[in-house]
C-alpha cells in the first residue's frame, strides 16, 4: 500500500486543514450556543422540558437527511455542514450545562449566600465552576458528533476528509479508502482523547466527591 | 411435592480448623466448632471479628483456605454447591429481597425453580406468610411497599420456602428499630419452636444472644474464644474479654436511683383512638407499626399488636391489658414486675393518659 | 416527481437494512454483555473497544468495510452492525453489572445458580438500560442505513444520493423525509416499549 502516494494525490494535508477548520468553527459555535442555552434554561426552568424534547427529536434525525434538507436554505459546502454539526451538538452541551448548574449541592450555595455573594455572583463564582466537569463531558460528546458530521460534509462539497473517502469509494480504490479512513479514525480518536484529558482535568480540579 | 434435600435433619455441623485469609490478613483463624443438631447457636463478637466470614463457609459462599466443614459427617465439598445451598436457609441483615418481584414471587422463586405447580406454590407461600405473621393479601405487594420488619419477615419466609433443616442468619434483626426488633425476636422464638431446626445466628447484641441462643460462641480477631451455654459463660468466662461481654450485672448498680420516666420511650407514635378492628389495621399499616396503644377520650384502654389483631374477631378481643406504671415509679421494681409477668413492655400512665412506654430490652441497652 | 412505488420500494429496503442490522447487533450484543460478566478483563476490553469505535465517524466505518467485504447489502449490514453493537453491549453490561451486591449475595446464598441469577435477578434490572441502548442503536442504524447507499446497500439513501447528483430536490425529499419519520417512530415506539418492559418495583419506588 502506498501511503505517500495517497497522501499526495488526495491532497490530505490540505484536506485535513479544511477538516479541522470546519470542526473548530462548528465546535466553537456549539459550545457558545450550548452553554448560553443551558444558562438561559437554568433561568427559565419551565422551558427546559420543552427545549430538551425538541432537541432530543432533532438528535434522532439521520445525519445525511439533515444535511441535505439544509441544502435548499444554505446551499452546498461548509455552511450546511457547520449548521448540522451545531444542531446535533447543542443538546449534549446545553443539557449538561443545565444539569451541572441545577445539581450543585445545596450546602455550597448556602455558604456562598451566607458570606454575602449576590445571586449573579453565586451563579458565576460557584455554580458555573462546579458545573464545568459536566459541561466538559457534554463538549466531549459534541466533539464526537461534530467529527462525524464534518466527515459527511465531503458528500455535499464541503471538502475536508470526507471528500477523499467519497473519491475512494467511487473509484473503488482500496488504498485511498484505507489510508483516508484510518486517518480520519485516528484523528477522531486523538480529538476525543484530548477532550477526555480536559474533562478529567476539570473533574480533578472542580469535581465533587 | 417432595423436595430433594441433601439431608433431612442435621445431626452435626462440624467446622474443623477453618481458616480464611485476605492477603496477609487472617479473617478466620483455625476455628474448630461443632454445632449440634436442633440447637440455635449464636455467633457473637465485635465488628470485624470474622462472624460473617465463618458463617459463609457453611454454605460455601466462602471457600476456606484451610480446614473443612462437615455436615452429618460428610465433607460439604462432596455436595453440589447449589443443592447444598438449597438445603440451607440463608437470611442476611440487608435482606436482599428482589425489588422487581412480588412477595409471592420472592418467596416462591425457589419453589418454581424446583418445578412446583402454581397451586402448590400458592399454598406454600400462604403457609409461610402465616408462619411469619404476615397477612395473606401481602402476596401481591412489592418489597418497597413493606416496612423494614415486614421485609425481614418475607426474607425469612423465602429462606424457609424449601423447608431446609439448617438455617444461617446473619444479624437478621440488626437494622430494625428496638421495638420491632423485640417483637421479631419474640416471634422468632415461637417460629423456632414450631420448626425445631438447627440454626446458626450471628449477632452483635448480647441481649439477643441470651434471649435466643441455646449455646453461644464468642469470636474475637478471627478466633473462637469460648463456646458454651449462657450460664457457663457467665460463671466461667475464659478471659477478661468474655467476662466483660457477658457480665452485665455490675453495670446496674445505679439502678436504684433511676425512675421509670428516666428511661421510658416516646409513645406518641403508637397512640390511636379507634373503634373498629379494620380501622385500626388500616391505621397500623399506614404508619407501618406493629403495635398500638388504644385510648378512649385520651385515657388508656389497652394495647394490641398486629399479630393478635389479625387473629381475633374484633378489636375488643385483640385488646390486652398492659402492665401500667407511673413516671415516678422506681425503675428497678418496674423491671422486676415486668420480669415476673414475663412482659416485654409496660405503659407509663399519668392521670390516665399514656405518656411513655417502658421496654425491657431498651432499658437494658441504655444501662449498658 | 418521484414515483410512489419507487419510494415505497426504497423504504422497504431501508427497513430491511435497518432492522436486519439491529437484530444482528442485539443477537450478538446481549450474549457478549453476559459473557463480559464472567471476566473483568473481557469486560474492560469490550468497554474500551466500544468507547473507541464510538468516537470514529460513521462514514469512516462504512468506508473501511469496502476493502474488507466489497460493496452491496451485506457489507452495509456489517457496517451498521458494527456501530449499533456497541451501545447495546455497553448499556446491557452496565445494567447487568450494576445490581445491588447484597441482593446477589442473598440470591446465591439461597441457592440460585449463576445462570438463574442472571435470568431472574440481573436481567430484570438491566431492562431499562438495555432498552435505552437498543433505542440508541436503532436511531443510529436508521441514520447509517441512509449513508450506506454510497456502498450500494440500496434503500432511501439511493434516492438521496441520486437527488444530490442531479440536483433533484424532489428525490432528496423523497429519500430524507421518510427516514426522518422513521427516526421519530423509532424514538416513540422504543420509549413506549421501554416503559412496558420495566418491571414494577424497579426505579420509581
Ligand atoms: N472480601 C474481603 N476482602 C478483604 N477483607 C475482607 C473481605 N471480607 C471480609 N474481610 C475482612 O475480614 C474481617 C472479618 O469480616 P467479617 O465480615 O467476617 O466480620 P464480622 O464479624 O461479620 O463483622 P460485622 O459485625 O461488622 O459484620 C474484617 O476485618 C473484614 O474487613
Ligand atoms: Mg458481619
Amino acid at each position: 500500500m502506498d501511503i505517500r502516494w495517497v497522501w499526495e494525490s488526495q491532497n490530505l494535508a490540505q484536506r485535513t486543514l479544511e477538516h479541522l477548520r470546519m470542526f473548530g468553527i462548528a465546535l466553537a459555535l456549539s459550545v457558545v450556543i450550548g452553554v448560553l442555552l443551558g444558562l438561559y434554561l437554568y433561568r427559565r426552568p419551565k422551558l427546559a422540558p420543552i427545549a430538551f424534547n425538541v432537541l432530543n427529536i432533532l438528535e434522532t434525525v439521520p445525519t445525511l437527511a439533515l444535511l441535505v434538507l439544509l441544502l435548499p436554505v444554505l446551499g452546498l459546502g461548509e455552511k450546511p455542514t457547520i449548521a448540522a454539526s451545531v444542531i446535533y451538538s447543542i443538546l449534549p452541551i446545553a443539557r449538561n450545562t443545565y444539569t451541572g448548574l441545577t445539581s450543585v449541592e445545596r450546602s455550597y450555595i448556602e455558604v456562598a449566600e451566607a458570606i454575602g455573594l449576590s445571586e449573579r455572583e453565586v451563579l458565576l463564582k460557584v455554580r458555573f465552576p462546579l458545573a464545568l466537569p459536566l459541561i466538559a463531558a457534554g463538549v466531549r460528546i459534541a466533539v464526537v458528533f461534530t467529527m462525524g458530521v464534518v466527515t459527511l460534509g465531503g458528500l455535499i462539497a464541503a471538502g475536508g476528509l470526507g471528500a477523499p473517502i467519497q473519491t475512494g469509494i467511487h473509484l473503488y480504490d482500496r488504498d485511498i479508502i484505507i489510508v483516508t479512513g484510518l486517518w480520519v479514525g485516528a484523528l477522531a480518536l486523538i480529538l476525543d482523547g484530548v477532550a477526555a484529558l480536559i474533562e478529567r482535568y476539570l473533574r480533578d480540579r472542580y469535581g465533587r466527591r | 411435592m417432595v423436595i430433594e434435600m441433601l439431608f433431612r435433619r442435621i445431626e452435626t455441623v462440624e467446622l474443623r480448623d477453618v481458616t480464611k485469609r485476605y492477603g496477609d490478613f487472617t479473617a478466620v483463624d483455625h476455628v474448630n466448632l461443632e454445632i449440634i443438631g436442633g440447637e440455635l447457636l449464636i455467633l457473637i463478637g465485635p465488628s470485624g471479628s470474622g462472624k460473617t466470614t465463618l458463617l459463609r463457609t457453611i454454605n460455601r459462599l466462602i471457600e476456606p483456605d484451610e480446614g473443612e466443614v462437615f455436615i452429618n459427617g460428610r465433607n460439604i465439598k462432596e455436595f453440589d454447591v447449589v443443592k447444598l445451598r438449597r438445603s440451607i436457609g440463608y437470611v442476611i441483615q440487608q435482606i436482599g429481597l428482589f425489588p422487581h418481584m412480588t412477595v409471592k414471587d420472592n418467596i416462591g422463586l425457589l419453589l418454581k425453580l424446583e418445578g412446583w405447580s402454581e397451586e402448590e406454590i400458592d399454598k406454600r407461600v400462604k403457609e409461610l406468610l402465616h408462619l411469619v405473621a404476615l397477612p395473606e393479601d401481602f402476596v401481591t405487594r412489592y418489597p418497597h411497599q413493606l416496612s423494614g420488619g415486614q421485609q425481614q419477615r418475607v426474607g425469612l419466609a423465602r429462606a424457609l420456602a424449601l423447608n431446609p433443616p439448617l438455617l444461617l442468619m446473619d444479624e437478621p434483626f440488626g437494622a430494625l428499630d428496638p421495638i420491632l426488633r423485640k417483637q421479631l425476636q419474640e416471634e422468632f422464638l415461637r417460629i423456632k419452636e414450631v420448626l425445631g431446626r438447627t440454626i446458626v445466628f450471628v449477632t452483635h447484641d448480647i441481649e439477643e444472644a441470651f434471649k435466643l441462643g441455646d449455646r453461644i460462641a464468642i469470636m474475637r480477631d478471627g478466633r473462637l474464644v469460648q463456646v458454651g451455654y449462657p450460664d457457663e459463660l457467665v460463671l466461667n468466662p475464659a478471659d477478661e474479654f468474655v467476662a466483660k461481654l457477658v457480665n452485665v450485672d455490675k453495670k446496674f448498680k445505679h439502678l436504684d436511683t433511676l425512675k421509670v420516666k428516666d428511661l421510658m420511650v416516646d409513645v406518641e407514635k403508637y397512640i390511636v383512638e379507634v373503634q373498629r378492628k379494620d380501622e385500626l389495621l388500616q391505621w397500623m399499616r399506614d404508619k407501618n407499626i406493629e403495635f398500638a396503644v388504644i385510648v378512649e377520650k385520651g385515657a388508656l384502654k389497652g394495647v394490641t399488636d398486629l399479630k393478635s389483631l389479625l387473629k381475633s374477631q374484633d378489636l375488643e378481643e385483640a385488646l390486652m391489658e398492659p402492665l401500667v406504671f407511673s413516671p415516678g415509679d422506681s425503675l428497678a421494681s418496674a423491671l422486676a414486675e415486668m420480669k415476673r409477668r414475663n412482659a416485654f413492655l409496660g405503659v407509663v400512665v399519668e392521670r390516665e393518659k399514656p405518656v411513655g412506654i417502658l421496654l425491657a430490652n431498651e432499658v437494658l441497652l441504655k444501662l449498658l | 416527481m418521484v414515483g410512489v412505488e419507487r419510494v415505497l420500494g426504497a423504504f422497504g429496503e431501508h427497513l430491511v437494512l435497518t432492522y436486519a442490522s439491529l437484530f444482528l447487533s442485539i443477537a450478538v450484543g446481549i450474549p457478549l454483555a453476559i459473557l463480559s460478566l464472567k471476566s473483568k478483563r473481557l469486560a474492560s476490553f469490550i468497554m474500551g473497544f466500544a468507547n473507541l469505535v464510538q468516537a470514529i465517524p460513521s462514514f469512516a466505518v462504512v468506508a473501511i468495510v469496502v476493502p474488507l467485504l466489497g460493496i452491496g447489502f451485506t457489507p452495509a449490514v456489517f457496517a451498521i452492525f458494527l456501530r449499533a453493537l456497541l451501545p447495546i453491549v455497553k448499556n446491557t453490561y452496565v445494567g447487568l453489572s450494576e445490581v445491588d451486591e447484597a441482593m446477589i449475595d442473598a440470591a446465591r446464598g439461597i441457592g440460585l445458580t449463576e445462570w438463574e441469577i442472571i435470568r431472574y435477578v440481573r436481567f430484570p434490572h438491566a431492562y431499562p438500560a438495555m432498552f435505552a441502548g437498543i433505542k440508541f442503536a436503532a436511531v443510529l442504524a436508521n441514520s447509517i442505513a441512509i449513508l450506506t447507499a454510497i456502498i450500494g446497500s440500496g434503500g432511501l439513501g439511493s434516492l438521496v444520493f441520486e437527488g444530490l447528483a442531479s440536483f433533484n430536490t424532489d428525490k432528496i425529499l423523497a429519500g430524507s423525509i421518510p427516514a426522518i419519520l422513521m427516526a421519530v417512530f423509532i424514538d416513540i415506539s422504543f420509549s413506549y416499549l421501554e416503559k412496558r418492559v420495566t418491571p414494577e418495583g424497579i426505579g420509581g419506588g
